[in-house]
């Protein structure tokens, strides 16, 4: 507006001052609107900070879990920053629910934590869409030594021939009982190989003797983990590359196994089944104090341990034990956008590998990747529901059947279908039948993406 | 811009406009500074309605076509026409569930939650002792807003072992697992809703204020009973503000979303009974990754709310009574 400013070449045609200054008021104005976003833009870009070894490096590190893993976490990475002080680490967790919301609104702006926790039910979503930093340069060069590792693990990360993530550990499902419970009613514990129905026979005994607010065994009947085992179990799978591998009938089947259940109340009312659907610690029924079982993961026995005074035992699901196999717990993964990718390696190599790190973990995230330390953490091992979890893991390795390839892009979704869809049947909203074919139906267009 | 600006008439411009060669060159001046003095100050506003609102609105409209996943790199990003609006009416059972539990939802908590702000603002008309603080008990529920602590209380209270159930069972009576039953789930958000009418009832009792005495010494005069004079000169005076809270409402009726994600764990269930249209939004994009679709259903709401206000106010003529107006 000084009037001294040079005017633009069409100010001496224009046909009056007036509209000609705002006209030019205006055009500045857009341009600062553009310019400065473009320069705040740029000095972003700007702190692209040193590549060169030995700069200083900051790392943004995401992951969920409680309170004790949150210490052991936090050790682990104050073990790293002493070996290497020119690294920062920005660690942020918070607990499984809303996990993913999170990790999904801060990786739409394409800015993914450098690295992140994520698991088998999450990692071809982030994978297949190329979130996830491509880690098979670093291990075919050593800096990630999967040497050691059991080749299983490896495998499962792996999504169409790149190393996607790296196994922090290996985890099988696992049915937790209450055993104080059963002693103080009388009842034996629930055994390795026991077909659902010897455990619906076992559990409406429980329901009889627990005196009207004690149900034998959870209903899972709409957790996806209880239906692939069960259709491995029979030589079945679950998924088939990105399409289903069971049939409608095998899901009607499966709905009316647990209609069986529900008839010899060897469950829990569905309003009580609900609480515990969607897998979080606290709301198992084991913890509630409202059934002798809970469908969980064998390395969440120590965190379900911590949170109730009945001693816990652990035990395959039922079925052919052949349904099991060496799943990894939880991955490593990195951020393709990140812009240390060779310090995200060397941090992710040093968590896997490192003795002292597997030390302070346990078996926290699963039974450590790496055999070497696993050895040496499970003689090191002091706390008893670790000590159980290895015993189990370490039972069953014989018997696993082949690992399957991790869920597709859609498994999320899918996931939820099944949940939803199940509850109808629990619910006496819909016959299994009907349930199935739902299911079925609405899959098709849950996994097209 | 510069034309019109240029052309249109200001009460303090001396000239006719069209004719800026008459004007004084200090008048001139002085027009300028104040033109960017508004914009200056107008600008915080501007630029966020632009960069906050009108840019990502119209963007998520662009989305609403595309297969847009949230996760993958813009060059991924395919226009695929109308195939997400398809896929709602055809593919998507849940979006018929949730239709079916937002517009339940709605019909039921809204006409409810404005029955009883009504209802207690004209018990606190009166003037009494101790009114004034239970006119800020009353309030209270509606500050805490759809606050996420509020939900949890709720979702353990309405809980199989919470305790109204406990309540109820001292009078004998067996309660439900509210929150996990699907038949009462729902039921539950709408107590939740209906109970923080706090903030349609403040807005009630100003428009109490404003009947004039005098219509009501009349009525009485004329021999009209306390429920004659509510239906006679209460509701017609009150329309315009009943009218105001009634469209506040429903649109505010059709975006909760809050106690709906806490108390059914951000699942919608059980059974899709809590499934508000924008829980079903939300789980598409950032659950399912549909970012695409979760715009398109955005918009179908957006135009779905739209009308319904309209519907309102062609309807309002009928029964509104502006007291300044042509009757």
């Amino acid at each position: 507006m000084h009037p001294r400013t040079p005017p633009t070449a069409d100010a001496s045609t224009a046909p009056g001052h007036r509209s000609l200054h705002r006209r030019d008021l205006l055009r500045r104005l857009t341009a600062a609107m553009v310019a400065v976003p473009l320069v705040l833009g740029a000095a972003a870009c700007g702190d692209d900070e040193a590549k060169e070894p030995g700069g200083p490096v900051s790392i943004e590190f995401f992951w969920w879990g409680g309170e004790a893993r949150a210490e052991m976490t936090q050790k682990a990475l104050d073990l790293y920053t002493q070996k290497n002080p020119n690294v920062t680490i920005k660690p942020v967790w918070q607990a499984f629910d809303g996990y993913y919301d999170k990790l999904a609104t801060i990786s739409a702006g394409g800015n993914a934590p450098d690295v992140f926790q994520i698991d088998d039910n999450g990692l071809a979503e982030y994978a297949s869409r190329n979130v996830t930093l491509d880690l098979t340069p670093y291990v075919k060069d050593n800096r990630i030594d999967l040497s050691k590792h059991a080749e299983g693990l490896t495998r499962y990360g792996q999504l169409d021939g790149k190393q996607v993530a790296i196994a922090t550990g290996e985890n099988t499902p696992a049915m937790i009982y209450d055993k104080t419970k059963l002693k103080e009613l009388g009842v034996g514990e629930p055994q390795e190989g026991w077909s659902y129905e010897q455990l619906f026979d076992w559990a409406s005994q429980v329901t009889a003797k627990g005196g009207g607010k004690y149900w034998g065994t959870m209903d899972t009947s709409s957790d996806y983990k209880a239906l692939w085992l069960w259709l491995r179990a029979q030589g079945k799978e679950f998924y088939d590359g990105n399409k289903l591998a069971f049939t409608e009938a095998d899901l009607a089947a499966w709905f009316r196994l647990w209609q069986g259940a529900r008839a010899k109340n060897a469950t829990p009312p569905a309003d009580v089944v609900h609480e515990a659907v969607t897998g979080s610690v606290a709301t198992q029924l084991v913890v509630t104090g409202k059934a002798a079982t809970s469908f969980m993961w064998s390395n969440q026995l120590g965190e379900l341990q911590k949170a109730t005074k009945n001693e816990l035992g652990m035990v395959a699901y039922p079925g052919d034990p052949k349904g099991q196999w060496a799943r990894a717990s939880l991955y490593w993964a990195g951020s393709r956008s990140t812009k240390h990718p060779e310090a995200v390696a060397d941090l992710i190599n040093f968590l896997v590998n490192d003795p002292e790190v597997a030390k302070i973990f346990g078996v926290d995230r699963g039974l450590p990747s790496n055999m070497d330390t696993r050895t040496s953490v499970a003689a090191g091992l002091t706390d008893p529901a670790m000590k159980t979890t290895v015993e189990f893991e370490n039972a069953l390795a014989p018997k696993f059947g082949p690992a399957p390839t991790p869920p597709p892009k859609g498994h999320s979704g899918l996931r939820n279908k099944l949940r939803d869809i199940a509850e109808s049947v629990t619910y006496g909203r819909a016959t299994p039948e009907d349930a199935a074919k739902q299911f079925f139906a609405e899959a098709q267009a849950a996994l097209a993406g | 811009m510069a034309l019109s600006t240029a052309t249109k008439p200001r009460p303090d411009d001396p000239a006719p406009a069209g004719t800026p060669g008459r004007r004084t060159r200090a008048g001139r001046r002085r027009h300028r500074a104040e033109g960017v003095a508004g914009y200056v100050f107008l600008s915080p506003w501007l630029i966020g309605l632009m960069a906050i609102t009108a840019f990502p609105m119209l963007f998520s409209l662009y989305l609403s076509f595309t297969n847009y996943d949230v996760l993958s790199s813009w060059e991924l990003v395919e226009w695929v026409g109308l195939d997400n609006y398809r896929r709602m009416f055809g593919e998507d059972p849940a979006f018929w569930h949730a239709v079916t539990v937002t517009l339940t939802y709605a019909l039921i908590a809204v006409p409810l939650k404005l029955a009883a702000a009504l209802g207690v603002a004209l018990l606190l008309n009166r003037e009494r002792r101790g009114v004034g603080l239970f006119r800020s008990l009353f309030y209270l529920p509606s500050l805490l807003g759809g606050s996420v602590a509020l939900a949890l209380v709720w979702r353990a209270m309405f809980g199989g072992d919470g305790a109204f159930n406990s309540f109820l069972g001292l009078f004998g009576i067996q309660g439900r697992a509210w929150v996990n039953d699907p038949s009462w789930a729902l039921e539950t958000l709408m107590v939740l809703a209906i109970w923080q009418f706090g903030a349609p009832m403040v807005i009630f009792l100003a428009g109490l204020k404003q009947v004039p005495t005098e219509l009501y010494e009349a009525a009485s005069v004329d021999g009209a009973g306390r429920v004659r004079q509510f239906w006679n000169v209460t509701l017609p005076m009150l329309s315009p503000v009943i009218f105001f809270n009634l469209v506040l409402e429903t649109i505010n009726g059709f975006q909760g979303f809050t106690s709906a994600y806490v108390i059914s764990n951000g699942t919608g269930g059980p059974v899709y009974s809590t499934l508000l249209y924008t829980l079903h939004i939300y789980d598409q994009g950032f659950g399912e990754f549909r970012m695409g679709y979760a715009s398109a259903l955005s918009w179908v709401f957006l135009l779905a709310i739209a009308v319904i206000t309209v519907i309102f106010f062609s309807t309002g003529r009928f029964w509104v009574h502006y007291s300044d107006g042509d009757d």
